[in-house]
Parts: C-alpha cells; sequence; structure tokens
C-alpha cells in the first residue's frame, strides 16, 4: 500500500521513525514535497482561520496526499515525554483533518502514540495499533520498531551535530561553520522549514554566525535545567525550548552571542513560553540581544530581513565588532 | 501566623462562594472589583500580547485586588494540554517584575511537589485547618455557588419568555445580593424557596413557541458576561430561549478527585463520532454538547471562546461537520479585546434572524448559515 507522510509539524521529529517503521512493515511511502505557495494556499483555504500557521500548512500538505495515496498517516501524538502532552492543535489533528477533507477514516492511520502515563509502555502500544493495519506477527512489528528507533536514533544525533533536517532529508548543502552562534529557539516544525520561515537560518549564516536549535543540544542534559522555581511548562517542544534557554543563561557558553524566538503568530505555547524567555532575559545582568520573530502567513519578508540585520549589528555592537549590516545604512 | 489578605480571580459568581468560604476559613480576603473596562486595560497592557484573553482579564483582577490593599494572590493551576494551566507562573512572573511584593499562592496538581500542593492548600485554608469545620464550610459554598448557577438559569430560560424582563432581572440581582448575607444552611433553604417561589409566580408568555439556541464554548467566556457583551441577554432580548451547556459547577466536579460530572461524561461520549479523545480545556465539550443539543432538536448553537484559544479553535473546526451533519445552524463568537460590541450584536441579530426564517419556511430551503 502507498502510504503518506505530510511534511510538517512533528515531521522533522520523527522523519527517520516513521518513514523506516511503515517501510519495514513493506508499505510504500510517500513524502509530501517541501512546502510551496500551492501546497500554503491549500492548507489556507481549507483551514480553520484561527488554527495556527504551522498547522496550516501541514493540512496544506494533507490536501496535497489525500488523493495520491492509499492511506495517510496522521498518528494522534498525545505525547512523547513522561508526564508532559503535545499542543492541543496536535492532539485534535487526525479528527480536524478528517472533518475538514473528509477522509474515511479507514484512509487515516490515527493510532494514539501516548508516553503520558505510561512511558516507553504506550510508545510500543500506539507502534503496534499501527502496525497491525498492514502485518499480523508481533514479532514483525517488534522488529520494524526496533529498525525504526535506530533509524531515529541515528537521525536525532545528526541533528545533534548541527545538520540541519533538511540536509539529511533532501540532501541540501550544509551551511559553513561560523564561530559566533546564535541560539535559534523555536519549534522544529518553524526552524527546519526554509519555506515558511523564509530562509532564516542561511540568512543568520550570511551575516556570520551560525545557528544552534535546541534539537542540536543534549536534550537529558537539558533537563535538568528545568526544575527548580520555575514551573516546567507542560508541552514537550516548550520544555526543550525554556531548558535551552535556561541553559545559555546558566551556563554563558561564550560561542552564544543572542537569541532568536522564532514563533508563529497563534501559536498558544509559544505565546507564553516567549515571554518568560524575555522577561528572564531582561532580568540577567548582562543579558544577550534578543530578538523575537513572529510569522505567519502574512509576514513580509523585507520586514523580517531588516529586523535580523538589526539584530545582528546589534549583537556586533556588543561585541565591539560592528560593521553595520543594516540595508538602509550601506551606500548606494 | 499572620492573616493573608489574599485576592482571586473573578469567575461569573464564585466570588459569592468564595466570599462565604474565605472568611469561614480564616482568610481575609480583598475580592477584586467587578471586572471593568480598567481592569481589561490594566491586564492587556502587561501581559504578553498574544496570550489568551482570560489570562489578561484575570491579571488586571489581581492588579486591582493589589490596589486595594491584597497581599496574596490565590490561583489555581493545571496539567494542561490548555495554556490555563500555565496562567499562574506568567501572572507571577509578571507581578514580581513589576515589584509587587506579594505572596503568590498557586494551588498546582501533586504533580509537581506533593509538599507544594499541601502548602498551597494550607494557605489557601488558612493554616488553621479543621476538617469538619472547613467540610461544613465547602458544603455550604458549593450550594451557594449552585444557587448562584440556578439563578443564571432562570434569566437565561425566562427572559424572552417572561411579560416583563427587567423585573425578573431585579429579582435576580436582588437574589444574588442577599446570597452575599447567607451563613447558614437554614438561611440558604429559605432563601431559595422564597426566590423560587417568586420566580414561578412571574406572568410567562406561553402562547408562543420561541426559538431555542444553546451555548458551548470555553469555561471562561462562555459564562463571563462582563466579557461575551452579555451575549445571553441579547438573545433573550431578541425572543431566544436560551440554555448554557458551561458551568462552573459541572467544571469544579470534573476537576474534583472521585467525583465526575455526569453532563459532561454524557457530552464527551456524544463527541466520539467527530473527536474521540480530550484534547485539553473544554473542546470536546463543545463538540459534544453540540451534537446533544443537535439531539434535543435546539435551532442554532452559539460558540463562545478566547480568540486563538487553542483547544476551542480545533473544535470549531470538527464542529462545522456537526453542523453540516445535523443541519443545525452555529455562530462562532471569537472574544478578545478586539471584540467589538457592535459587530458582536449584529452578528447575533442576523444569526437568530436565519433561525427565524428557518423556522418559518423550513429547515432544508435555507442553507447551514450561521
Amino acid at each position: 500500500m502507498k502510504i503518506g507522510i505530510p511534511r510538517g509539524l512533528l515531521f522533522y521529529r520523527f522523519y527517520a521513525l516513521w518513514k523506516t517503521f511503515l517501510e519495514e512493515l513493506g508499505q510504500e511511502v510517500l513524502v509530501s514535497p517541501p512546502t510551496s505557495k500551492p501546497i500554503i494556499q491549500q492548507g489556507l483555504t481549507h483551514a480553520v482561520e484561527e488554527v495556527c500557521f504551522p498547522a496550516k500548512v501541514y493540512l496544506g500538505h494533507c490536501h496535497f496526499l489525500k488523493d495520491q495515496v492509499d492511506m495517510i498517516l496522521i498518528p494522534r501524538v498525545v505525547s512523547f515525554h513522561r508526564g508532559e502532552y503535545n499542543c492541543p492543535k496536535i492532539l485534535g489533528l487526525p479528527d480536524l483533518t478528517r472533518s475538514l477533507f473528509g477522509i474515511a477514516p479507514e484512509r487515516m492511520i490515527d493510532d494514539e502514540i501516548n508516553m503520558r502515563e505510561r512511558g516507553i509502555v504506550g510508545w510500543r502500544k500506539g507502534f503496534f495499533s499501527i502496525g497491525q493495519r498492514f502485518v499480523t506477527s508481533e514479532r514483525k512489528i517488534a522488529k520494524a520498531l526496533e529498525k525504526a528507533e535506530t533509524a531515529h536514533r541515528a537521525y536525532r544525533d545528526s541533528l545533534r551535530q548541527g545538520i540541519l533536517p533538511e540536509t539529511v532529508i533532501d540532501g541540501q548543502p550544509p551551511l559553513p561553520d561560523h564561530a559566533e552562534k546564535v541560539l535559534l529557539l523555536g519549534h522544529a516544525y518553524l526552524a527546519s522549514d526554509s519555506y515558511i520561515n523564509m530562509n532564516l537560518i542561511h540568512r543568520i549564516s550570511g551575516l556570520g554566525f551560525s545557528i544552534i536549535t535546541p534539537d542540536m543540544l543534549d536534550q537529558e542534559g537539558l533537563r535538568r535545567h528545568l526544575p527548580g522555581r520555575t514551573k516546567p511548562s507542560f508541552w514537550t517542544m516548550s520544555n526543550e525550548i525554556l531548558a535551552s534557554a535556561l541553559y545559555v543563561l546558566r551556563e554563558k557558553p561564550s560561542a552564544i552571542k543572542g537569541f532568536v524566538h522564532l514563533m508563529s503568530f497563534e501559536c498558544g505555547p509559544d505565546s507564553l513560553v516567549g515571554e518568560l524567555v524575555g522577561r528572564w532575559l531582561k532580568r540577567d545582568k548582562h543579558f544577550l540581544p534578543y530578538l523575537k520573530l513572529e510569522i505567519d502567513e502574512h509576514t513580509g519578508e523585507a520586514g523580517m530581513l531588516t529586523r535580523l540585520e538589526a539584530f545582528v549589528d546589534m549583537m556586533k555592537w556588543r561585541h565591539g565588532s560592528l560593521e553595520s549590516h543594516l540595508s538602509a545604512s550601506r551606500p548606494s | 501566623m499572620e492573616v493573608l489578605k489574599a485576592t482571586f480571580p473573578h469567575l461569573a459568581h464564585l466570588d459569592i462562594a468564595l466570599g462565604f468560604l474565605y472568611p469561614t476559613l480564616g482568610v481575609d480576603i480583598v475580592p477584586p472589583p467587578p471586572i471593568s473596562k480598567k481592569t481589561i486595560e490594566l491586564g492587556v497592557k502587561l501581559a504578553p500580547q498574544n496570550a489568551c484573553f482570560p489570562l489578561k482579564v484575570t491579571l488586571g483582577n489581581f492588579l486591582e485586588g493589589i490596589e486595594q490593599g491584597a497581599d496574596t494572590v490565590f490561583m489555581v493551576g493545571g496539567v494542561g494540554p490548555c495554556r490555563f494551566g500555565y496562567y499562574g507562573e506568567i501572572q507571577k512572573v509578571i507581578l514580581e517584575d513589576m515589584g509587587h511584593r506579594i505572596k503568590f499562592v498557586l494551588l498546582d496538581h501533586p504533580r509537581y511537589g506533593f509538599r507544594r500542593f499541601l502548602d498551597a492548600l494550607r494557605s489557601m485554608t488558612g493554616g488553621r485547618f479543621s476538617f469538619i469545620r472547613a467540610k461544613r464550610a465547602a458544603i455550604l459554598a458549593w450550594r451557594i455557588l449552585r444557587f448562584t448557577e440556578e439563578l443564571e438559569g432562570y434569566l437565561r430560560d425566562l427572559r424572552a419568555r417572561t411579560w416583563d424582563p427587567q423585573q425578573l432581572e431585579t429579582m435576580v440581582t436582588q437574589s444574588l445580593h442577599r446570597l452575599r448575607q447567607v451563613s447558614s444552611p437554614v438561611a440558604l433553604d429559605s432563601l431559595c424557596r422564597e426566590v423560587r417561589g417568586e420566580i414561578s409566580l412571574l406572568p410567562k408568555d406561553n402562547t408562543r413557541d420561541h426559538l431555542r439556541v444553546g451555548i458551548v464554548g470555553e469555561v471562561y467566556v462562555a459564562q463571563e458576561r462582563r466579557i461575551n457583551f452579555d451575549v445571553e441577554r441579547l438573545l433573550g432580548s431578541l425572543g431566544v430561549r436560551v440554555h448554557n451547556s458551561v458551568s462552573t459547577v459541572e467544571y469544579l466536579l470534573h476537576a474534583l478527585p472521585f467525583f465526575k460530572s455526569t453532563e459532561k461524561l454524557e457530552a464527551w461520549r456524544l463527541a466520539r463520532p467527530y473527536l474521540n479523545r480530550f484534547i485539553g480545556g473544554e473542546g470536546i465539550d463543545s463538540v459534544g454538547s453540540t451534537v446533544r443539543y443537535a439531539h434535543q432538536g435546539y435551532d442554532g448553537v452559539v460558540h463562545l471562546y478566547p480568540f486563538t484559544c487553542m483547544p476551542e479553535v480545533v473544535a470549531k473546526g470538527i464542529m462545522g461537520e456537526v453542523g453540516r451533519d445535523y443541519d443545525l445552524p452555529l455562530l462562532h463568537l471569537a472574544i478578545d479585546e478586539h471584540a467589538g460590541e457592535a459587530g458582536l450584536v449584529t452578528r447575533v441579530e442576523a444569526f437568530v434572524d436565519v433561525l427565524e426564517r428557518r423556522r418559518k419556511f423550513g429547515r432544508k430551503k435555507l442553507g447551514v448559515g450561521g
């Protein structure tokens, strides 16, 4: 059977896992192409207006896939960390997609993956129920899951070494490594999709800085920074953002010169987490420059570029090596 | 132990019940002034721009309570996935950054530390905790809360049907006022009896078959009429009998251990063909209650929620399908500080117009509007 995986939301986290798992079970996998204007357009046409931009993009990918494949993979990933959740939009995604496009229930793989209460048991249960749609032998499923988890670890390891998801998935050329870094806070589905974020990472690289995302930091080590006076949020990906910010604030790695927080306008968790990070930074005595970039379908490229250039100037000014990047200040 | 002067967020008539409960438990309270334009302005100015509206309003409550001399803030938390559970953390940081030297008591889930939970519970119950006294006070406070909702129910149902809605409103306002003075179960019983009697004697218009509209949505916006432009009253004045599926009583009941709200469980069961999982907040309740209103033959459903509310936005997408399946008109109203009364009134009036026409000319002749 031909199974479609929409390129959006948790795709950038579980790409290798899902693909390997389905292929090991003998299925053909079709990943939707990189985000493009027509895909976004479909998402905007069909989605509820107020749903966040990444979800609209995801729905656009679903629309692209729905008539080209036999089944579409939209697992209900309730949680992939003990005691935590994903945001309500990810929880309701299978139902939302079905309602909006009228996809028949038997054409959708929407099994629940939930590690919130029972950890790894809930994880396995989810994948077994997906596997049972294709094969009956539990041993075969277990073997496929094992291979998939190995692929997942390899994928996550390459991200940790600073390789971007697009380099791994689409074979794009890697970016040069600069000595000075910017911590890029934000969900993987914004940071990794260069069409949505208007080539942000390439632009930062062009201005002489490499980026570090929460994916590139050691996850288990990061979580040590969470407990204490602050209440951790209950969203896994927001916790990774909070922990990355706290790590930089406490350990002060000298290579990191500033924070860029990439968020989507209608994102619920970001609206609170971004505020917290901003306030923590201001409380810090030697606080690093902080740029909050909010994007949605109306964001203009020029405005973003100007802000980015001003931000880079700010970092260089702090660093004592100002050479303005502002387009406006360049002699024509 | 010194006596705390505590303030807390408003939610419909919760302040009446808490106004009885806290003094009985030995906590002095400074109830925040009723939600006004100023409350909203204060909250909006200081809260994160894209946070949901209830966070901003409750932050405004705290600031006004502090202005009136409160030195402690009582707030509840949660474990998600809706943003509500994280309000307290953000509000605490904002108040700290403003330089307020106040104690922020966040009653959170025991998951975030059982000792912290007990400490918060102890602060909220005045430290000198006597189980028997607390139980008695809590039961009476609970009954007071239930009666405030009963009164609201009369308003919703009878506004359109009584000949003199003004008299009804005055009666309810006076009863709420008298409810604040109640201090014993006996007094509450006699007040309830008296009010119920008075209301049953009101002359009603039974000649007309009124339109019926159900309200679903997020617990705060669907109940707090100082926020939602009093949609219920507007509908009533247009001759509509209103039922609200959202209730603080049911909400609290469901949050308590060992209890479950049968009404909520029923809504969750009804929602299953469309949304078969809890997605935080009242998302699944909104879907389920819409299905229930469809079964009960209601003419339409009004969906009230804060702008960008995560569970309700998902519910909104799914409710569209419910509306198509049952041929039930829906009106979605997103509320935040930018919502304007005139626009809202126009939309509600147009909605009621559609419902009236559908009654007159038969359902299928007009498309699903709303």
